[in-house]
């Protein structure tokens, strides 16, 4: 298999546009289509998703077609996989976007900061703490009090607004 | 082990502010109160919500701040209202679109007529008819011949779906018993841009965005929507006037808080409310954009309550004959 | 000369002390919330719209200005130092700057925007003062067509954006149109891609997609070599353009003031257009166009250059036609009207000192935010001497509360993290956000204005090349388009002669 494949990476791009234009023209099927003078809302985006499979459908080819050796694309292999970073920098945002209404800027704000922070290899339990305190206390200040931002420092669970 | 400590303490975090809660009506208002005007910042009711909640602000001692919580035709910001806990510290600020909400939208996650409280009507911003300089008709009754001698090949553009020009397009449309080719715009300020411009015909807007492009020539103005002649505007007929019957439409601006707002609450805004429409600056601005403030009758809690009411039927049928929809 | 009594007027307001005071007030706000990624001038003009009421109107709209434009050079601040564009004109910045920045070139590229900014800005409100109203004149010619062929224009002006494969920067654009179609459909009203949830009915918020794509992606990026890389920049340069560089940016900041001037004046979103088609032009200039994209300087000073004069300009039809060009400028009739005076074609005649106080105070204000920037630059450099396990935590919680201040809706926040993931994933695979931001950005303009014609035309798709303007516009693009193409089909077959 390895043999038909050029570049892995310009087959998985081909495979993610095509699938990604798919998603889009599923997602937006019971979108009327209407005619060119009286376009409906359906129109465009129904182009754009054959426009975007077409190119999808030329990267997969060029990472097939041109047979001949596999390129030195060795490097997709050599770099590993952050998955401690995509996992905490991603949690860290969604649970601010959790806390924030029920438990107010200043507990979203500490908690997100302090997920975050965990990610690094040279995270520490007291240095992330800390991090999360002057980041608070820095929103507090800016945010709050400097620029008046209408958002509750504590929410309704904690006995705020 | 831990936890549990923390767990405790929370509870008992949360037992101790529970009286703090539940602070009696009569002391009201203790804190800022948001006025949440399910529109961007800047645009007529933003306008409309900011000058009353200045003049509210001196009245009940505490700072009323606007809040805009635009999309969705207003009906994020009023759903975001309705769902607010029902404590006076939450109030929304909206226009004629909260009542035709109820039919431009099928799927609202709330009921226009029964998960809000009626404070008061605030104002009546009258529409105006206008048109591109150059467009032919002299007057109502020769631009209501020519448009239903041209039909769609008049172009009458709106500031959106649901907006007060889209509901007053559709009202002429419906008055006159034919079609134009309406061309919808992401707001008033595009749409003007190209009536000035002579890319479209017609536009019906709110004296706000029209009464200094009237004053300057750069539009004609072929009518007003009310019943009388406007004093910014004392040149232009009335619809009326000009031969459309019971052509009349003003986009009428309340302010309302969620159910089950404590009355005593509701009587405090009501009273803060009508001394707002009585303040002289309020008067004088409000002038100046070509309206009034409601008569202090109007100004009530009934009366808004059972106008809401009144006018999700008037918009009903006209909403559903023009097959428009929001969802 | 008329033009000189009006400046002397306009002079003789902005110089009190009172509206010198007030002018300070709006740059120094306007350079922290440049500064502040997320937090645009948008939601701070509307918090400070009550204070305004017991101000004066000219000190009110001097200030409210002063804002705006500060914004504008806070705003590239974060895009250089940690590649956090907080609004569209700084998307363009962020490419070639943060290349700088990890260079040890934070210093130069900071200051090439201040000095850039500074330069168009103050070219740009000469000829505000000088051709206001027939420049407006030209904003009323530009009719749906006109604007649907700009936006056809922008985009493949987008393509030179990405350094690598064209047809994937072409995907990326497209895939960016189609995200920014989600939403409600402005025409029927019709929520598109929304899943059915109210709060997106108003589509995807562009600054969650712009931090996710830039901001978090460089962060997980950041973590992958973790062990090898402890600051970000391991020596900071000198902090001043060398002879070499002013030399260099001289040409581009003359070309950006000039395409950001003009296209600021089209309300239809045409300051939004003027950074991006800067980058493209100085690319295309440039005699090593490979150098885009790793930190060239010129890709600093064209578009920023064009974005500060855009911003100077954009106050044209609001000035002279009360029309609104963009959020913030419906903010200031906003204020008019609630300061009394009924915004239209009127005021420059009736408020002459409102008018041009503000032109003046523009000038002014341009020359307190360099003063004001320059030495901030050694701050913000420093800044960058912080151990990266310190800094990022710090960024996310600005990136967090950046995305939840636009709207107060968390279905943005969620946006952002979405968007950290695939932007890793789309990067990992050699596909770059940028042209996939200016899809996002021009899409829905795109199909707005294309229907618009089509309807006001009746389906005559014949308008498009029978207005001449739009027409040239048009030619243009096919032009760019075939050149930008033709290389890369010629190195294909180059390619496949060798084999």
């Amino acid at each position: 298999m390895g043999r038909f494949i050029r570049s892995p990476k310009d087959v998985g791009t081909g495979l993610l546009l095509i699938a990604l234009a798919a998603w889009f023209a599923w997602l937006g099927s019971d979108l009327p289509i209407g005619r060119a003078i009286r376009m409906g809302p359906g129109y465009f985006p129904l182009v754009l998703c054959g426009i975007l499979a077409a190119l999808g459908l030329i990267v997969l080819l060029t990472g097939l077609a041109f047979g001949g050796d596999a390129e030195a694309d060795d490097e997709a292999q050599r770099i590993a996989v952050p998955w401690r970073g995509i996992l905490l920098v991603t949690l860290s945002v969604v649970v601010f976007g959790l806390a924030v209404a029920p438990l107010g800027l200043g507990p979203a704000m500490g908690l997100a900061v302090f997920i975050s922070s965990a990610a690094s290899r040279r995270f520490s339990l007291p240095g992330g703490a800390l991090m999360a305190i002057i980041m608070v206390a820095f929103a507090w200040a800016v945010f709050i009090k400097g620029l008046g931002l209408p958002l509750p420092m504590l929410g309704p669970w904690l006995g705020g607004y | 082990m831990k936890w549990k400590t923390v767990a405790a303490g929370v509870a008992a975090l949360a037992l101790g502010l529970m009286p703090l809660a539940g602070a009696k009506a009569q002391d009201y208002p203790t804190r800022a109160i948001s006025m949440i005007v399910p529109f961007a910042a800047g645009g007529p009711t933003d306008t409309v919500a900011r000058l009353i909640a200045e003049s509210m602000s001196r009245t009940l001692g505490q700072q009323i701040v606007v809040e805009n919580v635009g999309g969705a035709g207003g009906t994020r910001g009023a759903g975001q209202v309705a769902k607010a806990t029902p404590d006076g510290y939450t109030v929304l600020l909206h226009h004629i679109g909260q009542a035709t909400s109820a039919t431009l939208y099928r799927k609202l996650p709330y009921n226009v007529l029964t998960d809000f409280e009626e404070v008061g009507l605030v104002t009546d911003v009258p529409m105006t008819m206008i048109a591109k300089a150059s467009l032919e008709p002299k007057d109502v009754a020769a631009l209501v011949a020519y448009v239903k001698q041209n039909k769609d090949k008049v172009i009458y553009g709106n500031a959106g779906v649901g907006s007060a020009s889209h509901l007053c397009g559709m009202l002429f449309m419906s008055a006159l018993g034919t079609q134009m080719t309406t061309v919808p715009y992401q707001g008033t300020g595009p749409a003007m841009n190209d009536l000035v411009g002579g890319q479209i015909d017609l536009m019906c807007d709110q004296t706000t965005n029209t009464t200094g492009q009237i004053k300057a020539g750069k539009v004609k103005a072929y009518a007003v929507t009310t019943k009388e002649r406007l004093k910014a505007l004392p040149d232009v007929p009335t619809m009326q006037e000009g031969g459309v019957k019971d052509f009349e439409i003003a986009v009428w601006h309340g302010m309302y808080a969620p159910k089950g707002t404590p009355p005593a609450v509701v009587a405090k805004l009501n009273a803060a409310l009508k001394q707002a429409l009585q303040d002289p600056k309020v008067i004088a601005r409000f002038a100046d954009l070509g309206t009034e403030p409601v008569s202090q009758e109007r100004a009530t809690p009934e009366v808004h309550k059972a106008f809401v009411a009144s006018e999700v039927a008037k918009w009903k049928p006209v909403i559903e004959q023009a097959g428009v929809f929001a969802d | 000369m008329e033009i000189f009594d009006h400046l002397a007027l306009g002079f003789s307001v902005a110089f009190t002390f009172q509206n010198l005071f007030y002018c300070f007030i709006g740059v120094l706000l306007g350079t922290l919330i440049g500064v502040l990624p997320g937090l645009g001038p948008v939601p701070t003009i509307a918090m400070l719209l009550p204070i305004t009421f017991g101000l004066p109107p000219v000190s009110a709209l001097i200030m409210l200005a002063g804002i705006y434009y500060g914004a504008q050079y806070g705003g590239s601040t974060t895009a250089i130092l940690i590649n956090l564009p907080g609004e569209s004109s700084s998307v363009v910045t962020a490419i070639d700057g943060y290349q700088m920045a990890r260079q040890g070139r934070a210093g130069a590229a900071l200051a090439t925007a201040a000095l850039g900014s500074f330069f168009a800005g103050s070219v740009a409100t000469f000829l505000l003062a000088v051709f206001a109203p027939p420049l407006a004149d030209i904003a009323l010619k530009f009719g749906p067509p006109e604007y649907f062929s700009l936006m056809v224009l922008g985009l493949v002006a987008s393509v030179s954006l990405a350094s690598g494969s064209v047809i994937k920067a072409l995907a990326m654009v497209v895939l960016g149109i189609l995200l920014g179609l989600s939403g409600q459909d402005v025409y029927t009203g019709t929520p598109r891609f929304t899943f059915d949830i109210v709060e997106l009915a108003d589509g995807i918020e562009f600054v969650a997609l712009a931090m996710g794509l830039f901001g978090l992606v460089e962060i997980i990026r950041n973590l992958e070599d973790e062990h090898t890389r402890t600051v970000m920049v391991q020596k900071v340069q000198g902090l001043m353009l060398s002879r070499d560089d002013i030399k260099r940016i001289i040409a581009p900041v003359l070309r950006g003031t000039v395409l950001g001037s003009f296209l600021g004046i089209l309300p239809g979103g045409g300051a939004m257009l003027s950074s991006f088609a800067s980058y493209s032009i100085e690319k295309r200039v440039s005699k090593d166009p490979r150098q885009f994209g790793k930190g060239a300087i010129e890709g600093v000073a064209g578009p920023e250059s064009a974005n500060n004069a855009g911003a100077q300009t954009s106050f044209i039809p609001m000035l002279t036609l009360g029309i609104p060009s963009n959020p913030v400028m419906a903010l200031m009739i906003g204020a008019l009207i609630i300061q009394g005076i009924v915004p239209g074609p009127n005021v420059v005649n009736e408020q002459p000192n409102l008018f041009w106080g503000i032109i003046a105070s523009m000038w002014i204000g341009n020359f307190m935010l360099v003063v004001l920037n320059l030495p901030l630059i050694g701050i913000w450099v420093r800044l960058l001497t912080v151990p990266y396990h310190i800094l990022f935590p710090l960024i996310i919680g600005f990136c967090c509360i950046g995305v939840y201040s636009v709207n107060n809706n968390v279905y943005d926040v969620y946006a952002m993290a979405l968007f950290g993931v695939v932007g890793y994933l789309l990067v990992k695979l050699e596909c770059e956000p940028a042209p996939l931001l200016l899809g996002f950005i021009i899409g829905p303009m795109l199909e707005e204005y294309l229907r618009r014609a089509m309807l006001i035309s009746r389906g005559d798709p014949s308008v498009f090349v029978t207005r001449p303007l739009s027409a040239v516009m048009l030619g243009i693009a096919v032009l760019a388009l075939a050149v930008v193409l033709l290389p890369s089909v010629r190195k294909k077959r180059e390619e496949a002669f060798k084999e």
